[in-house]
C-alpha cells in the first residue's frame, strides 16, 4: 500500500491526501470536517438512501452524495456552501414531515442525530400542516422495540442484519410515505448480536427495551473500558449515572470488535452492579468474622502465608497486573496457580473478521496463561495438602468444595464472596473491573487497557493495590502508586509482555510479543 | 500607662433626657391621631402580587386528572439548585410518566427555569408564598401534593408583553 500514490483534494479549503477509493465523507473526517449523514456507517455497506450527506463538488453538475462518491485528484469540495446547506435543509424538512417530535419521551434524545443536525442546519419550523402519520410501536423480539413514527428509513438496521449478522430478519416494507421497517414472517431479532441495531439507529426508532426510560443520554458519564463477557475483549464504553452502570455500548476498534458488541456482553452490566459485595476486610475469629483495618488484615494474611506453599485460584477475569502480582506471591513460596474458564456457546458475527462471542466466558484467560497460571477444569486438584489457598475472585463449584479441606488456610481476595466456600480465614475486598484501572489480554494476545468508571464499595481497593501491599507485607519490594507502575513491573519481568508500556497501549491496545501464535491457533 | 480621660463639662440642658423623651412621645401621639396608615394588616389584608410572582410549585393535570409530566428529565437537568428528583417509568398504556417527582421547596431558589424548560407545560411556579410545615421533610413536595395545589400559576413570560408592563 505504501507505494500507492495518495489522492490530493481540498475540502472546505483544507488540503487532504487520502488513499484512492476513499469516499469524500471519510476524507472529510481526516480533514476534521463532519459531513452530516444518516444512512452511511463505516461498518456497513454504502446505501446512499438518506441524501443527507450531499456536498457541492466543483465542476460536478449537481450535488454529490459524499458517502458514495470516491475522491479524485484535484477535487474541490464545499460542505457548508449555500447550495449544499439548502439541499440538506430540504432533506431534513422532508424527514420531519412525519416525525412525531416526541423528544421529551424519546430515549434517543440527547444522542439523536436527527436532533443534532436539525439544530445545526435545519429549518426552525415546518411548512407542513397536514396531520402526521401514526403507527403503533412494535416489539421486534430480543431487546429491541421499533417505534415506527420516529423512523427515517436509513436502513442501517436492515443492512446490519443482512450483511453483517447474515440473518435476514428486517426489510423495508411498503412504499413511499407508507414505508416502514418490517420483520419477516415468523422471524425475530433473536440473533446474538441483534442489539447492535439499537446503537446503529441514528434516531430513536429502534430502542432497547432493557434501557427504556431508565436514563437520559446527557445524564450519563462515559468511560472507556473492555468487555469481560468473553475472551474476545471487545472495546466498550461504560455509561454510568450515580455510581451505577446503566448500560454498556461498543467502542470502535478496527483490530478487535470493529463497531459492534454482542447482547451477552451488554447484559453484563447487571453483574457489575451487584449489591452483595465484600465491603470490608475481615478475619475469622472465634465467634465469626471480625471487621479489621487494612493494615491488620494484610499483616494477618502475610503471617498465615509465610512458610507455607501458596496455591492461587485466580479468576481469569482479573487484570494482568493482579495476576502478575498473584503469580509472584505464589512463586516466591514455590507454589502454583490455576484457574477454570466458564464455558458457553460460541456466537460469531459472520460479517466481521475474527469477531465472535467466544466459548471462553472470561476476559483474561490468555493473560493468566502467559503469566504462568494453569488452565484446568478442576483447578483445585493441583493444590497440595497443607497449601495456603488464595481464592482470588474465582467462583467455586460444589465439586471444588470437597478439595478445599486440603488447604491449611484459605484467604479470599475478591469483589464478592464465592459460593460453596465453607470457611474463609481472611477476606480482602477488591474492586471489580469497572472500579479500577488495569489491562486485560484477549484471546489473540492483545493487551488492552480499561479505565475506572465508578467508585468501589466500602473499603474495597483496586486488586493491584491490595496485592502489592500483600507482597510488601511478605517482605518483597512492591510499592506501586498507580496501575501503570504495576504494569511497568509486569512488562519488566514477564518476557511475553516485554516492550509494552502503559502509555503506548493507549485505548486501543497492542499485541504481546508472540501474539502471532494465538492467531495461528484459531485457524 | 494610665489613660487620660478628659471629662467635658456640659450644661444641664444638653445632658438631660427629659426633653428628648418628650419629643419622642410627642411624635408617638401625633401618629396616633394621624389618619395616614402604612401597615398592612396581614393576614386579614394582603398586598396584591405580580402575575409573574414565582412561588410554590404546582403540577398541572390533563382532563382525566393525570399529571401532564412525561418525565423527560429536562427540569432536573436545568435546575441550578438540584432540588428536583425524577424517576421515569412507563404506565400500562406504554406512556412515559414520572414514578417519582419531588421538589424540595427548601432547596429551591425559585428561579423558574423548570417552568421555562418544560415542553409539556406541566410544572409551574405559582402565585403563592405561604408555606409552613412542622418538619423539614414536609417541604419535599411529591407529585400528589404538587397536583393538589390550586393557586394561580406564574405567568412567566408573555410574548406579547415581554417586558411585563
Amino acid at each position: 500500500m505504501a507505494d500507492t500514490p495518495l489522492v490530493n483534494l481540498t475540502i472546505e479549503g483544507r488540503p487532504v491526501a487520502v488513499a484512492p477509493g476513499t469516499t469524500i465523507l471519510e476524507a472529510a473526517k481526516t480533514a476534521g470536517v463532519l459531513i452530516p449523514h444518516y444512512c452511511y456507517h463505516p461498518g456497513l455497506p454504502v446505501a446512499g438512501v438518506c441524501r443527507m450527506c450531499l456536498v457541492e463538488v466543483e465542476k460536478f453538475p449537481k450535488l454529490a452524495p459524499s458517502c458514495a462518491t470516491a475522491v479524485a485528484e484535484g477535487q474541490v469540495v464545499h460542505v457548508h456552501s449555500e447550495k449544499a446547506r439548502e439541499a440538506r435543509k430540504g432533506v431534513l424538512e422532508m424527514l420531519l414531515i412525519n416525525h412525531p417530535l416526541d423528544c421529551p419521551i424519546c430515549d434517543q434524545a440527547g444522542e439523536c442525530e436527527l436532533q443534532d443536525y436539525t439544530y445545526q442546519e435545519g429549518r426552525k419550523d415546518s411548512r407542513y400542516r397536514e396531520p402526521k402519520r401514526f403507527n403503533a410501536a412494535e416489539d421486534f423480539g430480543g431487546d429491541v422495540r421499533y417505534v415506527q413514527n420516529r423512523c427515517i428509513l436509513c436502513t442501517r438496521c436492515v443492512r446490519f442484519m443482512d450483511d453483517v449478522a447474515h440473518d435476514t430478519v428486517l426489510n423495508v416494507s411498503e412504499r413511499g410515505d407508507r414505508a416502514f421497517i418490517g420483520k419477516f414472517e415468523g422471524k425475530d431479532l433473536t440473533h446474538a448480536w441483534a442489539a447492535n441495531v439499537v446503537d446503529l439507529c441514528p434516531v430513536g426508532a429502534l430502542v432497547s427495551k432493557d434501557f427504556l426510560n431508565k436514563a437520559r443520554a446527557w445524564e450519563l458519564d462515559r468511560t472507556a473500558s473492555v468487555c469481560t463477557g468473553c475472551s474476545q475483549g471487545c472495546n466498550i464504553i461504560v455509561e454510568t449515572r450515580d455510581n451505577t452502570v446503566m448500560r454498556l455500548r461498543p467502542r470502535s476498534n478496527e483490530s478487535v470488535n470493529q463497531f459492534f458488541m454482542c447482547d451477552h456482553g451488554r447484559g453484563d452490566y447487571r453483574r457489575l452492579n451487584r449489591r452483595d459485595r465484600i465491603e470490608v476486610p475481615s478475619i475469622l475469629g472465634a465467634s465469626g468474622h471480625v471487621t479489621v483495618d487494612w493494615d491488620v488484615a494484610l499483616e494477618a494474611a502475610a503471617r498465615v502465608i509465610k512458610g507455607k506453599r501458596v496455591f492461587v485460584l485466580a479468576s481469569p477475569n482479573l487484570s494482568n497486573e493482579a495476576l502478575h502480582l498473584l503469580s509472584r506471591i505464589a512463586r516466591r513460596s514455590g507454589g502454583a496457580g490455576a484457574f477454570r474458564v466458564p464455558l458457553g456457546g460460541e456466537a460469531p458475527l459472520p460479517g466481521a473478521p475474527d469477531l465472535a462471542l467466544r466459548a471462553d466466558r472470561a476476559a483474561n484467560a490468555t493473560g493468566a496463561q502467559l503469566l504462568g497460571f494453569t488452565r484446568h477444569d478442576a483447578p483445585l486438584d493441583l493444590m497440595q495438602a497443607g497449601d495456603a489457598l488464595i481464592v482470588a475472585d474465582h467462583d467455586l463449584t460444589e465439586g471444588d468444595a470437597a478439595s478445599l479441606s486440603k488447604a491449611a488456610v484459605t484467604i479470599v481476595i475478591g469483589s464478592a464472596m464465592p459460593a460453596n466456600l465453607p470457611k474463609a480465614d481472611i477476606v480482602l475486598p477488591i474492586a471489580n473491573v469497572v472500579e479500577e484501572e488495569g489491562t486485560l489480554t484477549n484471546l489473540r494476545g492483545r493487551v488492552q487497557r480499561f479505565l475506572q468508571a465508578k467508585a468501589a464499595p466500602g473499603m474495597a481497593r483496586p486488586s493491584w493495590y491490595v496485592l502489592a501491599d500483600l507482597l510488601g507485607a511478605l517482605g518483597e519490594k512492591a510499592d506501586y502508586f498507580v496501575a501503570g507502575d504495576a504494569f511497568g513491573a509486569l512488562a519488566a519481568s514477564e518476557a511475553a509482555f516485554a516492550g509494552l508500556t502503559y502509555d503506548s497501549l493507549g485505548l486501543r491496545g497492542l499485541p504481546v510479543i508472540d501474539a502471532a501464535r494465538f492467531a495461528e491457533a484459531a485457524r | 500607662m494610665a489613660i487620660n480621660v478628659k471629662v467635658v463639662e456640659r450644661p444641664l440642658e444638653e445632658t438631660s433626657y427629659v426633653r428628648a423623651t418628650l419629643t419622642g412621645l410627642g411624635k408617638t401621639f401625633k401618629h396616633l391621631i394621624d389618619p395616614h396608615k402604612v401597615t398592612t394588616q396581614y393576614p386579614e389584608e394582603r398586598e396584591s402580587i405580580s402575575p409573574r410572582w414565582r412561588g410554590t410549585h404546582r403540577m398541572l393535570t390533563t382532563e382525566d386528572g393525570k399529571a401532564k409530566c412525561v418525565a423527560c428529565g429536562l427540569c432536573p437537568t436545568v435546575c441550578p439548585a438540584n432540588c428536583i428528583k425524577l424517576v421515569p417509568g412507563e404506565d400500562e398504556q406504554g406512556n412515559r410518566y414520572p414514578l417519582v417527582f419531588e421538589i424540595d421547596e427548601f432547596r429551591c431558589i425559585f428561579c423558574g427555569y423548570c417552568q421555562e424548560v418544560c415542553p409539556e407545560e406541566a410544572i409551574h411556579l405559582g402565585r403563592h408564598y405561604e408555606n409552613s410545615e412542622y418538619s423539614r421533610e414536609g417541604f419535599v413536595y411529591d407529585l400528589e401534593r404538587l397536583m393538589a395545589q390550586t393557586h394561580p400559576v406564574c405567568e412567566m413570560w408573555d410574548p406579547a408583553d415581554p417586558k411585563g408592563e
